[in-house]
Protein backbone atom coordinates (compact mmCIF):
# COMPACT_ATOMS: atom_id res chain seq x y z
CA UNK A 1 0.00 0.00 0.00
CA UNK A 2 1.32 3.69 -0.76
CA UNK A 3 2.31 5.77 2.12
CA UNK A 4 1.03 8.85 1.17
CA UNK A 5 -1.50 11.01 1.86
CA UNK A 6 -5.05 11.62 -0.26
CA UNK A 7 -6.29 14.64 -0.87
CA UNK A 8 -10.00 14.88 0.72
CA UNK A 9 -10.82 17.92 0.65
CA UNK A 10 -10.46 22.20 0.54
CA UNK A 11 -11.63 24.43 3.15
CA UNK A 12 -13.39 27.75 0.79
CA UNK A 13 -14.37 31.10 2.72
CA UNK A 14 -15.75 32.02 5.86
CA UNK A 15 -19.44 31.93 6.34
CA UNK A 16 -20.63 34.69 8.76
CA UNK A 17 -18.50 35.95 11.83
CA UNK A 18 -18.83 33.01 14.08
CA UNK A 19 -16.25 30.87 12.39
CA UNK A 20 -18.06 28.90 10.11
CA UNK A 21 -16.57 27.81 7.09
CA UNK A 22 -17.11 26.36 3.49
CA UNK A 23 -16.02 23.47 2.98
CA UNK A 24 -15.50 22.03 -0.42
CA UNK A 25 -16.02 17.79 0.05
CA UNK A 26 -14.62 15.36 -2.58
CA UNK A 27 -15.32 12.40 -0.60
CA UNK A 28 -17.87 10.18 -2.84
CA UNK A 29 -20.05 10.91 0.19
CA UNK A 30 -19.77 14.62 0.76
CA UNK A 31 -21.09 14.03 4.88
CA UNK A 32 -18.14 11.21 5.01
CA UNK A 33 -15.21 13.79 5.42
CA UNK A 34 -16.24 14.63 8.56
CA UNK A 35 -15.69 10.82 9.60
CA UNK A 36 -12.21 10.60 8.59
CA UNK A 37 -11.66 12.07 11.88
CA UNK A 38 -8.22 14.48 12.15
CA UNK A 39 -7.19 15.53 9.03
CA UNK A 40 -4.19 17.12 8.06
CA UNK A 41 -2.72 19.95 6.01
CA UNK A 42 0.36 20.59 4.05
CA UNK A 43 2.23 22.29 7.09
CA UNK A 44 1.41 19.04 9.40
CA UNK A 45 -1.26 21.63 10.73
CA UNK A 46 -4.08 18.98 12.51
CA UNK A 47 -7.92 19.61 11.93
CA UNK A 48 -11.18 18.57 12.82
CA UNK A 49 -14.09 19.51 11.24
CA UNK A 50 -18.55 19.47 12.46
CA UNK A 51 -21.37 20.03 9.65
CA UNK A 52 -23.28 22.55 10.39
CA UNK A 53 -25.16 23.16 7.37
CA UNK A 54 -25.01 22.18 3.87
CA UNK A 55 -21.44 22.54 3.10
CA UNK A 56 -20.18 24.51 6.05
CA UNK A 57 -18.45 23.27 8.95
CA UNK A 58 -17.36 24.48 12.05
CA UNK A 59 -13.10 23.74 12.25
CA UNK A 60 -11.16 23.21 14.97
CA UNK A 61 -7.48 23.04 15.26
CA UNK A 62 -5.96 20.32 16.93
CA UNK A 63 -2.80 21.29 18.45
CA UNK A 64 -0.33 20.12 21.15
CA UNK A 65 -1.40 22.05 24.04
CA UNK A 66 -5.22 21.64 23.11
CA UNK A 67 -7.84 22.44 20.90
CA UNK A 68 -8.98 25.75 19.27
CA UNK A 69 -11.59 26.26 17.62
CA UNK A 70 -11.87 28.62 15.10
CA UNK A 71 -14.48 31.49 16.64
CA UNK A 72 -14.48 34.79 14.05
CA UNK A 73 -14.34 35.28 10.53
CA UNK A 74 -10.41 36.45 10.28
CA UNK A 75 -9.15 33.37 11.78
CA UNK A 76 -11.94 31.67 9.58
CA UNK A 77 -10.17 33.75 6.56
CA UNK A 78 -6.88 32.41 7.46
CA UNK A 79 -7.62 29.27 6.44
CA UNK A 80 -9.07 29.72 3.04
CA UNK A 81 -7.85 27.35 0.71
CA UNK A 82 -6.35 24.42 3.47
CA UNK A 83 -6.00 21.49 2.05
CA UNK A 84 -7.28 18.56 3.74
CA UNK A 85 -5.63 15.05 3.78
CA UNK A 86 -5.97 11.83 5.57
CA UNK A 87 -3.13 9.10 4.88
CA UNK A 88 -3.96 6.71 2.45
CA UNK A 89 -4.10 4.25 5.49
CA UNK A 90 -7.01 6.05 6.68
CA UNK A 91 -9.15 4.85 4.04
CA UNK A 92 -11.40 1.42 4.92
CA UNK A 93 -10.08 -1.54 2.93
CA UNK A 94 -11.60 -2.07 -0.13
CA UNK A 95 -13.67 -5.33 -0.80
CA UNK A 96 -12.06 -8.16 -3.44
CA UNK A 97 -11.47 -6.81 -6.40
CA UNK A 98 -12.16 -3.36 -5.61
CA UNK A 99 -9.24 -0.87 -5.36
CA UNK A 100 -8.99 2.76 -4.88
CA UNK A 101 -8.51 4.89 -8.01
CA UNK A 102 -5.64 6.84 -6.05
CA UNK A 103 -3.93 3.28 -5.34
CA UNK A 104 -4.52 1.98 -9.43
CA UNK A 105 -2.91 5.55 -10.69
CA UNK A 106 1.07 5.41 -10.95
CA UNK A 107 0.85 1.55 -10.94
CA UNK A 108 3.87 0.21 -13.75
CA UNK A 109 1.95 -1.58 -16.36
CA UNK A 110 3.69 -4.70 -18.21
CA UNK A 111 3.14 -7.37 -20.32
CA UNK A 112 2.83 -10.89 -19.58
CA UNK A 113 6.36 -11.09 -20.95
CA UNK A 114 7.22 -8.89 -18.33
CA UNK A 115 8.02 -5.86 -20.37
CA UNK A 116 7.31 -2.19 -19.58
CA UNK A 117 4.28 -0.82 -21.27
CA UNK A 118 3.97 2.49 -19.18
CA UNK A 119 2.26 3.77 -16.16
CA UNK A 120 -1.45 3.69 -14.99
CA UNK A 121 -1.98 7.71 -15.75
CA UNK A 122 -5.80 8.19 -15.46
CA UNK A 123 -8.68 6.20 -14.26
CA UNK A 124 -12.22 6.45 -16.09
CA UNK A 125 -15.05 5.97 -14.88
CA UNK A 126 -17.90 7.93 -16.72
CA UNK A 127 -20.90 4.88 -15.98
CA UNK A 128 -19.61 2.13 -18.40
CA UNK A 129 -16.78 0.78 -16.41
CA UNK A 130 -13.83 1.54 -15.01
CA UNK A 131 -11.04 2.06 -17.66
CA UNK A 132 -7.29 2.94 -17.50
CA UNK A 133 -5.26 5.09 -19.36
CA UNK A 134 -1.49 3.73 -19.76
CA UNK A 135 0.46 6.46 -20.75
CA UNK A 136 4.47 5.08 -22.12
CA UNK A 137 7.16 6.63 -20.67
CA UNK A 138 8.42 8.00 -23.90
CA UNK A 139 5.68 9.31 -24.65
CA UNK A 140 3.78 7.89 -27.75
CA UNK A 141 -0.39 8.00 -27.69
CA UNK A 142 -2.08 6.53 -24.29
CA UNK A 143 -3.58 2.72 -23.99
CA UNK A 144 -6.48 2.94 -22.84
CA UNK A 145 -8.28 -0.49 -21.56
CA UNK A 146 -11.12 -1.69 -19.78
CA UNK A 147 -10.63 -2.79 -16.14
CA UNK A 148 -12.04 -6.21 -16.40
CA UNK A 149 -10.23 -9.23 -15.01
CA UNK A 150 -9.39 -10.37 -18.86
CA UNK A 151 -7.79 -7.13 -19.92
CA UNK A 152 -6.04 -6.78 -16.59
CA UNK A 153 -5.26 -10.33 -15.13
CA UNK A 154 -3.38 -8.74 -12.20
CA UNK A 155 -3.20 -6.28 -9.94
CA UNK A 156 -0.21 -5.73 -7.70
CA UNK A 157 -0.87 -2.61 -5.13
CA UNK A 158 1.83 -3.87 -3.06
CA UNK A 159 4.47 -4.49 -5.95
CA UNK A 160 3.42 -1.15 -7.61
CA UNK A 161 2.35 -2.90 -10.97
CA UNK A 162 -0.62 -4.70 -13.46
CA UNK A 163 0.23 -6.73 -16.22
CA UNK A 164 -2.04 -6.06 -19.16
CA UNK A 165 -3.15 -8.07 -22.00
CA UNK A 166 -5.09 -5.57 -23.92
CA UNK A 167 -7.81 -6.71 -26.37
CA UNK A 168 -7.38 -6.28 -30.04
CA UNK A 169 -9.54 -3.53 -31.49
CA UNK A 170 -11.30 -2.80 -34.80
CA UNK A 171 -13.16 0.07 -36.25
CA UNK A 172 -16.50 -0.06 -37.63
CA UNK A 173 -16.81 2.58 -39.94
CA UNK A 174 -19.54 3.78 -42.36
CA UNK A 175 -17.18 3.81 -45.31
CA UNK A 176 -16.16 0.56 -44.68
CA UNK A 177 -19.56 -1.24 -44.10
CA UNK A 178 -22.14 0.86 -46.64
CA UNK A 179 -25.18 2.54 -45.98
CA UNK A 180 -27.07 3.96 -42.56
CA UNK A 181 -30.40 2.85 -41.44
CA UNK B 1 -39.89 16.55 -28.23
CA UNK B 2 -39.33 13.18 -27.91
CA UNK B 3 -38.85 11.04 -31.17
CA UNK B 4 -41.72 9.05 -32.46
CA UNK B 5 -42.54 5.59 -31.16
CA UNK B 6 -43.23 4.22 -34.69
CA UNK B 7 -39.68 4.94 -36.05
CA UNK B 8 -38.09 2.66 -33.33
CA UNK B 9 -34.57 3.44 -32.26
CA UNK B 10 -31.90 5.04 -34.26
CA UNK B 11 -28.66 3.56 -34.81
CA UNK B 12 -26.41 3.43 -37.32
CA UNK B 13 -26.60 0.43 -39.71
CA UNK B 14 -23.02 -0.22 -40.23
CA UNK B 15 -22.48 -0.06 -36.47
CA UNK B 16 -25.47 -2.38 -36.13
CA UNK B 17 -23.44 -5.09 -38.70
CA UNK B 18 -20.27 -4.84 -36.64
CA UNK B 19 -21.91 -5.68 -33.47
CA UNK B 20 -23.78 -8.77 -35.15
CA UNK B 21 -20.20 -9.86 -36.52
CA UNK B 22 -17.99 -9.07 -33.71
CA UNK B 23 -20.45 -11.03 -31.48
CA UNK B 24 -20.70 -14.22 -34.20
CA UNK B 25 -16.85 -14.52 -33.97
CA UNK B 26 -16.78 -14.73 -30.50
CA UNK B 27 -13.39 -12.75 -29.89
CA UNK B 28 -12.64 -10.34 -27.23
CA UNK B 29 -11.91 -7.20 -28.80
CA UNK B 30 -12.95 -3.29 -28.75
CA UNK B 31 -15.27 -1.91 -31.87
CA UNK B 32 -13.98 1.51 -31.99
CA UNK B 33 -16.77 3.79 -32.78
CA UNK B 34 -17.26 7.39 -33.70
CA UNK B 35 -21.55 7.28 -33.78
CA UNK B 36 -22.09 8.94 -30.68
CA UNK B 37 -25.67 9.09 -31.65
CA UNK B 38 -26.49 5.52 -31.98
CA UNK B 39 -28.84 4.53 -29.36
CA UNK B 40 -27.53 1.33 -26.93
CA UNK B 41 -29.73 -1.78 -28.47
CA UNK B 42 -30.18 -4.84 -26.28
CA UNK B 43 -28.27 -6.41 -29.15
CA UNK B 44 -25.27 -4.35 -27.66
CA UNK B 45 -25.00 -6.05 -24.14
CA UNK B 46 -21.83 -7.77 -23.08
CA UNK B 47 -19.87 -6.10 -26.14
CA UNK B 48 -16.97 -3.30 -25.38
CA UNK B 49 -17.11 -0.56 -27.91
CA UNK B 50 -14.66 2.47 -27.69
CA UNK B 51 -16.70 5.72 -28.19
CA UNK B 52 -14.71 8.62 -29.81
CA UNK B 53 -15.17 11.67 -27.51
CA UNK B 54 -12.81 13.71 -30.30
CA UNK B 55 -9.76 13.00 -28.54
CA UNK B 56 -9.46 9.26 -27.09
CA UNK B 57 -11.68 5.77 -28.07
CA UNK B 58 -13.29 5.38 -24.13
CA UNK B 59 -13.91 2.07 -23.41
CA UNK B 60 -17.90 1.62 -22.68
CA UNK B 61 -18.62 -1.74 -21.45
CA UNK B 62 -22.16 -2.29 -22.34
CA UNK B 63 -24.94 -3.62 -19.60
CA UNK B 64 -28.35 -3.87 -19.48
CA UNK B 65 -29.16 -0.83 -17.75
CA UNK B 66 -27.41 1.58 -20.35
CA UNK B 67 -30.09 0.18 -23.16
CA UNK B 68 -31.53 2.92 -24.58
CA UNK B 69 -29.27 5.74 -24.03
CA UNK B 70 -26.94 6.96 -26.92
CA UNK B 71 -23.20 5.90 -26.98
CA UNK B 72 -21.60 9.73 -26.57
CA UNK B 73 -23.34 9.65 -23.06
CA UNK B 74 -20.32 7.45 -21.79
CA UNK B 75 -17.79 9.50 -23.32
CA UNK B 76 -17.91 12.96 -22.12
CA UNK B 77 -16.37 15.44 -24.33
CA UNK B 78 -15.16 17.88 -21.81
CA UNK B 79 -12.16 17.22 -19.41
CA UNK B 80 -13.00 15.68 -16.10
CA UNK B 81 -11.56 17.26 -13.20
CA UNK B 82 -11.22 14.35 -11.06
CA UNK B 83 -12.95 11.27 -9.72
CA UNK B 84 -14.02 11.82 -5.87
CA UNK B 85 -10.82 10.86 -3.40
CA UNK B 86 -12.14 8.22 -1.62
CA UNK B 87 -14.04 6.64 -4.79
CA UNK B 88 -13.21 2.82 -5.85
CA UNK B 89 -12.79 0.80 -8.72
CA UNK B 90 -14.37 -2.68 -9.15
CA UNK B 91 -12.35 -4.70 -11.96
CA UNK B 92 -14.94 -6.38 -14.22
Amino acid sequence: MPDERILMGVIGRPHGVRGLLHVQSYTADPAALAGYGVLEDERGRRFTLAWQGDGIARIVERRADGDVAVADREAAAALTNTRLYVPRAALPAADEDEYYLADLIGLRAEAADGTVVGRVAIVHDYGAGTSLEIVAEGGGPPLILPFTARAVPVVDIAGGRIVIDPPATTAAEPESEGAQA
Amino acid sequence: MSRSVWKGPFVDGYLLNKAEASRASGRNEIIRIWSRRSTILPQFIGLTFGVYNGHKFLPVQVNENMVGHKFGEFSPTRTFTGHSADKKAKRG
